[in-house]
This record gives structure tokens, C-alpha cells and sequence, in this order.
């Protein structure tokens, strides 16, 4: 049986099964919809445009697609520091622990379940639909779907844990930003946390699916660290639609131990929004990192960056595709985009795709894309003023990363960023430094 | 006479397997300073890496003993804590890498190397700042990225504030005075001095003799077509600024 076969097969299963969530049918949780879809469009294949790097490899040897069984969940010592002024969600095996409780700001109110299905799965014909095709698995088998409503002005943590190496973990969240709301938005993948052995094929899949709308003026600050062990393979979704002046500034660091992939669509709907994204992967071993972000400018005076810097080391594959598009509708667009990659490994690799389609005359476009080894001209300076050759190497990989960093918000985030990525980098020195 | 603190013998050393050098041999003694003239091309860079161990240099003959110990056995990291400086010809823009940090890293290593503990950070601060009116650098581009947008000159006084914070025993200063104006010649001729000391020597590397106004060596060599083809005192600098290099060159022995 195909992996699709048994996909689909456990989804038929499980609708059957089981009541939904809230009273909620999963047809009205959009995941019989989403089942279509994938069922329409296949899973992803090495032969598909946007996935040649992706460890689809992994996704065929996963043998179980649904999330965990209710198990005893308990948000233990894995936790971390809570972030001043962030009310905390902590989802477990994609369940909400502590009772899903609401978080307690009049800002952030609960929306009926059903809203999460309120954007329909794209458009299998639509130009980047394919590439979304595992935040429609988020969709299948969340097993506690969210939707949330800002208002006002707000700050959530969302933390996601396993309580398992083996348990699948599934989330599918929609957030809704009122015109003129702001939200201080941080998402930590820890996974299950201990580090497990090396080299082991992934035993679980951690798939989520985020929708975000933005209304007019809304302001939206969104950090991702994504630092879970090499037990589960990652499929991280992401949607973004951006009204009139909204403001969105996404900071995602990957520097987990397993192998990932990011897909993330923004469509600058509105005049004059406003995105940027900073992005950092660090992979090792025999990970691959995979960023796949497709930007749409369709409103006039808009505005993105996309910064990414990655660096693989051993054998790792470390990929990016920055795809952005500027409508015909889109005129006095700007676009600045630097993709830089380290390769820091005698079988490492780095793939950076920037892409860029022109509709419109009255456009500003910037973009580079540079992959290299560590310049040896830098290296020597450093080392004949009398640093450590490992400190020198240091030092050059986190003046690449400096600027990501720069981007965590909120800044008591930052020291996190750094130290998950230090111990990313086995990066002795810096791990020191950042206790 | 004592030991010299950098006794070059019979030196050969190829480049992507072309010989540059072809049996250089010199002695500087602690307490001197010495220029190294010639022409573009004649080997005064490849010198000057290969004694602070840049790879790509391939020794194929000859020793070099800095204060006693096998200078080619070293690191680049070694020799730099053990007190060679190279000043660099061209000086490399690290963006992300504060300059302020790299002094600090710099002078730390050397202090441990000796045995002594790292600087106070206030301490470190006071001389740094020092040393950056001596040098007249603005106080602003400590912070920026090592020589991240620094003009030329700025580039190369940053080399001479390196030098004074670190204090090494032999400072080997490639081209240090190309492309500065005149005033920014004496700045850095004047940085060039205070480290002048008993203890210390210099080697200059240049091809104009105009630093040499500022900072007077003892001795003047001519490197040509990878070995020494004249040394002498001063008055040579001045010979070759009236004459040229054509005939010393001409007067050098064919490559063997
Ligand atoms: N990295 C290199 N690869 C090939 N040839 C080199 C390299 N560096 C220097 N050379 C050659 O070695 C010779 C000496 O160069 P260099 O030491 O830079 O001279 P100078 O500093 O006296 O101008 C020149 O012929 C130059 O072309
Ligand atoms: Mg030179």
C-alpha cells in the first residue's frame, strides 16, 4: 500500500470513528475537505518543483499518519521559561494541556471550531497549491483544531511538545487579527525533547498548519524556533493573507535535530502591507532543512524582505526558495531579498532558489543569493591575530546568522534562539558563552 | 651580537607551484627596524604571509627562527600569540564580527599565551581609547564589523591600533602606507614609532620610500626577483627613490 493508500485509509477510519472535536464533525473542521484535496493531489514526490529537497525519503518510512492515542500528558519539566507578558497555550501530542484553557486577555477570545476551516484548502490548480500539501495532513488529523480572534493588542506563546519519540504530533491553528490589532505571536517546537539517538530514521511526524489573517493596520510579530530532537520528521505550513497596512514580521529558526521543511504563503492583498521575514536554518548530520516561502504582492505600495541564512554542516542539506510574484496589480511594489548559505561539511549542501516574477513596471527589486564555504581570506585574518581556529570558525558563522537574531522578538527570546543553535552548530564555545 | 629575534636562512617557498622565493636570508635583531623595498611582484607579500604561516605557501628550503623557536612548525595562531603581527596589505572587510570584540579576542589570546589573566574590561577600554586618538579613529567604528566600511586609510590605521593594542615583538607591516595622503602618512608613521623599543623590531614593507621619512629604519633591503639583492642603510631608500629598480635588477643573478 502507498503511503497516500494508508493515509487516506486511517482518515476514513478515524472520521469514523470518532465524534470531531467540540461537537465539531471533521467535516466541519474543513478535514474531510482537506482529505479531498490530498487525495486529489498525492503526496509529494521527489519529481514535484518545489520538494526535490525535502526528506520525502523519511515521510515513506513513517508508519503511522494519525496523532497519538490519548496518553497520560503532562507538561513536565520540558517546559520553558514562560515569556513575560505571553499568555501560554502548550499543546501535547497536538492536544491542548491543562484543559485548553483560554488565555486570559481580553484581547484573544475563542472562535467556534468550525472557524478553522474558514480558508478552504487551496486551490489544487492555484499556482503554489501543491506546495502546501502537508499542512493538509495538519488538517486530517489535528486532533484539537484552534481558531482564535484578536482585538486588541495581545502577546501568546504556543508551545508544542510530544510525549513520546513515537507520538505524532498534529496542529492546525487559525488566528484572526482584527483591523488595527496587534499580536506578539512566539511558537517553540520542542518536541519530545531528550535527544535520542543519532542517525535513527524519524519514528513520528509532526505536521502543523497555520492560518493567519491580517486585517487593515494589523500588526503582527511572529517568532518560530523550531529546536525538537531528530525523533520526528517536520512539515511546518503556513498561510498569511495581509489587508491594507498590515505589518507582519515573521523570525523562524530551525534548529532542531530532524529533518524539516517549511511552507509558507503570504498574499499582500491590501495596499501598502508590509512582510518580512528573517529566516535561519542550521542542519547537521544527515538532516535537510527545507524552506519553501512564496510571497504574492497583489495590492499597490507593497512591501517584503525575505532574509534567510543557513548553514549545513557533515552531510546536511540545507535548501531555501524565496518565490515572490508582483502583480500587475501591485505597482510601486518593493522587494529586497539576500539568501546566503554556509556549506561547512565535506558532503554538505546548500540550495538556494531565489525567484522572481515581474507583472508590473513600477516595481524596486533587490536580491542576492550567495552560497559558499567559509572565506579562507576572513578565516586567516582572524587566526593571525591569535584566535582559536574553532573560535575564528565561530565567530564568522554567527556574524552570518547575526542579523536573523536581531529579528527574534521579544529580545528575552533571543538568548533561547542563540542557544539552541549553538548546540545546532556543536558549537562548544558559544554554548559556554550563552549559559 | 646577541641572537636576532627573526633569523630568515636560505628561505624558498613556491606559489601554485611556481617558485616566488629563491633563497631569502635576513636577520633582524630586537631593537631594529628594517625596510623591505622592490619591485611589484618581487615576493615582499609572499614574505611577509609565509612568516605569519598563510596557507597556500609551499616551503621548500630554508628555516625561520623567531625568538628562538621554529617559526614554519607554528600555527598562525601561534606565531601571532608569540608576538608576530602582520599587518595586511589588503585588510579584509568581517561584517558581524565587532571590532572592538576582535581586539579584545586578540590581546586575550596573547595574554594567555604569557600566562597572564584577560584585561579588565574597563582597562581594555581606556587603552583602546587611547590608542585610537594616537591613531585619530573615530571612537564609532570600534563597534562596527572589522573594517566594515572603513575607507582605505581608515582600514589601514585600524591595522597600526591593532598593532599598538596587541604590542607585538615583530610587527611586519606590508604596504602600510599605500594609498594614504600625507596626513594620514604621518599617523600612522607616528603609530609606527611609539612601538619602537629595545625589545621590539619592525620590518617595513614598502614600495616608496616616503614612510621611511616618517619612520627612519636602521636597514633598507631590496627584495628582488625573490631574494635580497642589496642592503644597506638609509641612504639606499634614497638611491632607489632617484633611480628606480632597474639597476639592481639588472645587477641580480639569474633564478637558478
Ligand atoms: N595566490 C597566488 N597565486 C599565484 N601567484 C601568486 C599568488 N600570490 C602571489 N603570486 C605571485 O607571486 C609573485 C610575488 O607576489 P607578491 O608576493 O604579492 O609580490 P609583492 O608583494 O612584492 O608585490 C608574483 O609573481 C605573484 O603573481
Ligand atoms: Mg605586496
Amino acid at each position: 500500500m502507498s503511503a497516500l493508500e494508508r493515509l487516506l485509509g486511517e482518515f476514513a477510519a478515524l472520521a469514523a470513528s470518532d465524534a470531531g472535536v467540540d461537537g465539531a464533525g471533521r467535516r466541519d473542521t474543513g478535514a474531510d475537505a482537506a482529505a479531498a484535496a490530498l487525495r486529489a493531489q498525492g503526496l509529494p514526490t521527489r519529481r514535484d518543483e518545489n520538494w526535490h529537497y525535502a526528506d520525502l525519503r523519511a515521510l515513506e518510512g513513517i508508519r503511522q499518519f494519525r496523532a497519538a492515542p490519548p496518553a497520560q500528558r503532562t507538561a513536565d519539566a520540558q517546559l520553558p521559561e514562560p515569556l513575560e507578558g505571553h499568555a501560554r497555550l502548550v499543546y501535547i501530542d497536538g492536544v491542548l494541556a491543562g484543559g485548553s484553557p483560554l488565555p486570559a486577555s481580553p484581547a484573544l477570545t475563542r472562535l467556534p471550531v468550525a472557524a478553522v476551516a474558514a480558508s478552504p484548502p487551496a486551490d489544487p490548480s492555484g499556482e503554489f497549491a501543491g506546495d502546501a500539501r502537508m499542512g493538509l495532513v495538519a488538517r486530517m488529523f489535528a486532533p484539537e483544531p484552534l481558531a482564535l480572534r484578536v482585538t486588541g493588542s495581545a502577546a501568546l506563546e504556543i508551545v508544542h511538545l510530544a510525549s513520546s519519540t513515537a507520538a505524532n504530533c498534529h496542529s492546525h491553528v487559525r488566528i484572526e487579527l482584527d483591523a488595527g490589532a496587534s499580536l506578539s505571536l512566539v511558537e517553540r517546537q520542542l518536541g519530545f525533547g531528550a535527544l535520542v539517538a543519532e542517525h535513527l530514521p524519524p519514528a513520528a511526524l509532526h505536521c502543523s498548519n497555520l492560518e493567519l489573517r491580517l486585517g487593515a493596520g494589523a500588526q503582527l510579530r511572529h517568532t518560530r524556533l523550531q529546536q525538537a530532537a531528530g525523533h520526528a520528521l517536520r512539515f511546518n505550513t503556513l498561510s498569511a493573507e495581509l489587508g491594507a497596512q498590515a505589518v507582519y514580521q515573521l523570525c523562524q529558526l530551525a534548529a532542531g535535530d530532524g529533518s524539516e521543511r517549511t511552507t509558507a504563503q503570504f498574499r499582500l492583498q491590501g495596499r501598502a502591507a508590509s512582510l518580512r521575514i528573517a529566516a535561519l536554518a542550521a542542519a547537521r548530520g544527515a538532516q535537510s532543512a527545507d524552506s519553501q516561502f512564496s510571497i504574492v504582492h497583489a495590492a499597490p505600495a507593497t512591501r517584503s524582505e525575505q532574509l534567510f541564512r543557513g548553514i549545513a554542516s557533515d552531510r546536511a542539506q540545507v535548501s531555501c526558495s524565496a518565490d515572490v510574484r508582483a502583480e500587475a496589480t501591485a505597482p510601486g511594489a518593493r522587494v529586497q531579498q539576500s539568501l546566503r548559505g554556509l556549506i561547512d561539511g565535506p558532503g554538505a549542501a546548500v540550495n538556494l532558489r531565489p525567484r522572481l516574477t515581474i507583472n508590473t513596471d513600477d516595481i524596486q527589486a533587490q536580491h542576492g543569493a550567495t552560497t559558499g564555504r567559509l572565506d579562507e581570506n576572513l578565516l586567516f585574518y582572524l587566526l593571525a591575530r591569535g584566535l582559536e581556529p574553532a573560535t575564528a570558525r565561530s565567530l564568522l558563522k554567527w556574524a552570518l546568522l547575526g542579523e536573523v537574531f536581531t529579528a527574534v522578538e521579544p529580545a528575552p527570546l533571543r538568548r533561547a534562539a542563540e542557544r539552541a543553535v549553538a548546540v545546532q552548530l556543536r558549537d562548544a564555545t558559544a554554548t559556554e558563552l550563552l549559559q | 651580537m646577541n641572537t636576532a629575534l627573526l633569523e630568515i636562512e636560505n628561505l624558498r617557498v613556491n606559489v601554485a607551484g611556481t617558485p616566488v622565493l629563491h633563497g631569502l636570508s635576513l636577520a633582524v635583531h630586537a631593537g631594529e627596524v628594517h625596510a623591505i623595498m622592490g619591485p611589484n611582484g618581487s615576493g615582499k607579500s609572499t614574505l611577509a604571509h609565509v612568516l605569519a604561516g598563510r596557507p597556500g605557501y609551499e616551503v621548500t628550503a630554508g628555516s625561520v627562527r623567531f625568538d628562538g623557536a621554529d617559526l614554519l612548525a607554528m600555527a598562525p595562531e601561534e606565531r601571532a600569540r608569540a608576538g608576530l603581527f602582520l599587518g595586511f596589505q589588503y585588510p579584509v572587510e568581517i561584517p558581524g564580527v565587532n571590532n572592538a570584540y576582535l581586539l579584545k579576542a586578540a590581546l586575550n589570546a596573547r595574554r594567555r599565551a604569557r600566562g597572564e589573566s584577560e584585561i579588565d574590561a574597563f582597562d581594555f577600554l581606556d587603552m583602546v581609547r587611547a590608542q585610537m586618538r594616537v591613531m585619530q579613529i573615530d571612537e564609532a567604528l570600534l563597534t562596527r564589523g572589522v573594517n566594515e566600511g572603513f575607507s582605505g586609510g581608515e582600514k589601514k590605521r585600524n591595522e597600526i591600533l591593532q598593532m599598538l593594542v596587541l604590542q607585538p615583538r615583530l610587527a611586519l607591516l606590508d604596504e602600510t602606507d599605500s594609498g594614504l595622503d600625507i596626513d594620514a602618512l604621518k599617523v600612522v608613521g607616528r603609530g609606527i614609532n611609539t612601538l619602537r623599543s629595545p625589545e621590539r623590531a619592525i620590518v617595513l614593507v614598502t614600495h616608496y620610500q616616503r614612510l621611511l621619512d616618517q619612520v627612519v629604519p636602521d636597514q633598507v633591503h631590496v627584495l628582488a626577483r625573490g631574494h635580497i639583492v642589496r642592503s644597506g642603510d638609509r641612504a639606499l631608500a634614497l638611491e632607489l627613490e632617484r633611480r628606480g629598480y632597474d639597476w639592481l635588477l639588472d645587477a641580480a643573478p639569474a633564478v637558478a
